[in-house]
């Protein structure tokens, strides 16, 4: 998928501006992030659990080439295959080139993040596959050619109506809007039918366990089940980062998991898959494969300010938390991971420059780390990308600043620094501010602090300093 | 392409080392202990579900309620098999499939099943299985009205039933009728999912892994229009869950 995160701020404006959009997504905060403090609130050993995914996950990454290895291993010995993939184009050509093999005709997709990351739906049909996201969500994402919207809700923005568009050819505008177990059965209905023809599958991982080289897949709707069941060829994809070492780890993961993605304390359905059919079987793969994806992660992992961001879980809390996401809205941030997590991820990924707005795109209220279920300090990496973005970075990828804001910024700096300069500066500042100022207040100020003075007044510096009015009242005193 | 030691030595580079380091042992994940300390927490499982099976069969139907199944406490087998043939009888069922559980012999599905007008079958086959064979059980499986399994265990603390694919348990049975109606014997519920990852831990450490696992946890639902949930979108739309006291 290509980076838009240039577009950040008009698309960010688009999204404020619209009512509906603003209606539909604040179902992220009565919904999961509401479930999410309940869920959390009811289990008591919640803290506990929260520090031990963070030690498992830190663990498994400073780690990461040992369990990699490892897991490449015992899929193998499981009967099934592993491709180890650089970037993104790899891993497509790669899945490509075996449904050629195979002869696949219907490819079903469940929801996979990574795969989003290859734009692999839209590459498989152009391929000439017929290719179907298999999430509800994603379906009328894909139907309506759009990318998700929320890691765990894609569809999030789309009102009844819109669905019905999409899912009803006969539909129009002024017809009764279908309600929401309606339009499902309809979907149902439609998919249906591609599950019993599909004869490949490609879904994303939730883990991957290193020791017996397993996959968990984590549903409420049951495709990732249909998935793992109906088609001869099952295709797996993860980014090289979704490792946990033991089975028995399910158990603290999968909790921290639903409870924050969902509020949930268990998903409908948790799927665990140890490789193809077994010869006893009377349905399940005949083949399975594992694709690993590498794609810009390799720049967090090298990167030891970034590399804590290797533990996320992808469950979409911080997202839920965040009032910025909550108003902006999850096409603001132009690529596959939005909300604070994406503004880290997203800016390492595709490059920083383009990508400049989303750490400053935070009012670093801190949320999102206290939604963490695996303990990520977001908003330290947020202001370590500002920093970049500001001075800290010599490499002008990174740093997006321009040489004027530089220099502006070191004048203040040497101004702030000394008792002489600084006396001597606010003074200059108070008299040449002084025919602005109105009762006290600057309302209406010149470029560039107009851009404070637009939305917020800024108090009037007074004309005399606290040091000497002190000194006044002092000598008064004596 | 991306070959596996060139990969992983890069990640090793990202690491900043030269070579894989074995990872030194931490008490937080299970992966450092032995196939005895695996099976020690097993059998402490076992036993448990065993000592307190009244009580993890009230927690299971609780949370199961909770969960979405539709439970019933059958007080005996007729109870039982009288509940399921009430089923085939309300959904009109025509063909029926079900698990080779010992569950469902000691409740006598199959009579009770029959007995409504409706075909049973036995998800089950001997040998290997070619690709159109398998095309024949998944059609099957699509057009059946309900299907109807056993436990392989249960999990208290969320109303989940745990089963393992294998002969006579397809995967299908489970997920492809719009009704699913499985049944519970005392004793075959665990705690929480700690115990059910110890179990799968001492079987993968014993080398007797399943090829697959589902955890079930009620109907098949989705929330994904406007946040409003709706059961039955890919999987059943509705889940039995039968709890048979013990005799």
């Amino acid at each position: 998928m290509k980076p838009l995160t240039v577009n950040f701020r008009s698309k960010a404006a688009m999204t404020l501006a619209d009512a509906q959009i603003q209606q539909s997504i604040e179902h992220v905060y009565t919904g999961f992030y509401k479930g999410r403090l309940t869920a959390a609130g009811d289990t008591p050993d919640w803290e506990d659990l929260r520090t031990k995914g963070k030690a498992i996950k830190d663990h498994t990454i400073a780690h990461l080439d040992y369990y990699l290895g490892l897991l490449a291993d015992n899929v193998e010995k499981n009967g099934g295959s592993v491709f180890f993939a650089d970037d993104a184009e790899e891993a497509r050509r790669h899945i490509i080139d075996l449904a050629h093999k195979r002869k696949i005709k219907t490819v079903i997709k469940s929801k996979s993040m990574v795969s989003e990351e290859m734009g692999l739906a839209e590459a498989m049909n152009d391929e000439g596959f017929e290719t179907v996201e298999t999430d509800l969500g994603e379906y009328i994402i894909q139907l309506a050619n759009e990318t998700p919207y929320h890691l765990i809700a894609p569809a999030v923005h789309k009102s009844r109506a819109d669905v019905a568009k999409l899912l009803d050819d006969d539909y129009k505008d002024g017809d009764r809007v279908p309600d929401a177990t309606e339009l499902t059965m309809m979907a149902r209905e439609k998919l249906r039918g591609v599950f019993e023809r599909a004869d490949m599958s490609v879904t994303g991982v939730n883990f991957a366990v290193a020791e017996s080289g397993s996959i968990a897949l984590v549903t409420n709707e049951g495709n990732g089940r249909m998935s793992t069941t109906v088609p001869r060829v099952h295709v797996a994809v993860m980014g090289m980062e979704k490792i946990i070492p033991s089975i028995q780890d399910l158990s603290t993961m999968l909790r921290i998991l639903i409870r924050s993605a969902t509020g949930q304390r268990i998903s409908t359905y948790v799927t665990m898959v140890n490789g193809k059919r077994r010869p006893e079987e009377e349905e399940g793969p005949e083949e399975f494969h594992l694709v690993i994806l590498n794609n810009g992660r390799q720049k967090l992992l090298e990167d030891p300010q970034m590399r804590e961001s290797l533990n996320c879980i992808r469950c979409g809390a911080c997202l839920n938390a965040c009032p910025v996401y909550r108003k902006v809205g999850g096409h603001a941030y132009g690529w596959v991971y939005p909300g604070p997590i994406g503004a880290i991820v997203t800016p390492v990924l595709t490059g920083l420059k383009d990508a400049d707005n989303l750490p400053a795109a935070s009012s670093l209220c801190g949320a999102c780390h206290d939604v963490c279920p695996v303990k990520i300090n977001i908003p330290r990496m947020l202001l370590e990308l500002r920093y970049r973005t500001a001075e800290g970075s010599t490499d002008k990828d990174e740093r997006t600043s321009s040489a004027t804001e530089r220099g502006i910024w070191k004048a203040w700096r040497m101004g702030m620094m000394g008792r002489r300069r600084f006396d001597i500066g606010s003074r200059i500042a108070s008299i040449a501010l002084k025919p602005l100022s109105r009762n006290g207040w600057l309302t209406k100020v010149p470029p560039p602090i107009s851009g404070w003075t637009s939305t917020r007044d800024f108090p009037a510096i007074s004309m005399s300093s606290l040091k000497s009015r002190l000194r006044k009242r002092n000598e008064g005193s004596k | 392409m991306a070959d596996r030691a060139t990969f992983i030595a890069g990640v090793t580079a990202g690491l900043g080392r030269t070579e894989v380091l074995l990872p030194s042992s931490i008490t937080e994940t299970a992966s450092f202990e032995d196939a005895s300390a695996a099976k020690a927490k097993a059998d402490k499982a076992a036993t448990d579900a065993s000592e307190r099976s009244n009580e993890l069969a009230d927690q299971m139907a609780e949370e199961a309620t909770k969960a979405g199944w539709k439970v019933h406490r059958a007080s005996n087998s007729e109870d039982a098999a009288s509940y399921v043939a009430s089923i085939c009888v309300q959904k009109k069922a025509t063909s029926v499939l079900r698990s080779n559980h010992d569950a469902l012999d000691q409740i006598g599905v199959d009579a009770a099943v029959t007995n409504t007008g409706a075909t049973l079958e036995k998800t089950e086959h001997s040998g290997d299985y070619s690709q159109d064979q398998i095309e024949v059980s998944k059609s099957k499986a699509f057009s059946a009205d309900i299907g109807i399994t056993g436990v392989d265990y249960a999990i208290a603390e969320t109303g989940t039933v745990v089963l393992h694919p294998r002969s006579g348990l397809s995967r299908l049975v489970s997920l492809a009728p719009p009704t699913h109606i499985a049944v519970l014997r005392s004793g075959e519920v665990l705690d929480s999912l700690d115990e059910l990852f110890a179990m799968e831990r001492n079987d993968f450490m014993s080398g007797e892994l399943a090829g697959s696992m589902n955890l079930i946890s009620g109907p098949s639902k989705t929330a994904d229009i406007e946040g409003t949930t709706v059961t039955g979108i890919h999987g059943p739309l509705e889940v039995h869950l039968v709890i048979l006291a013990d005799s």
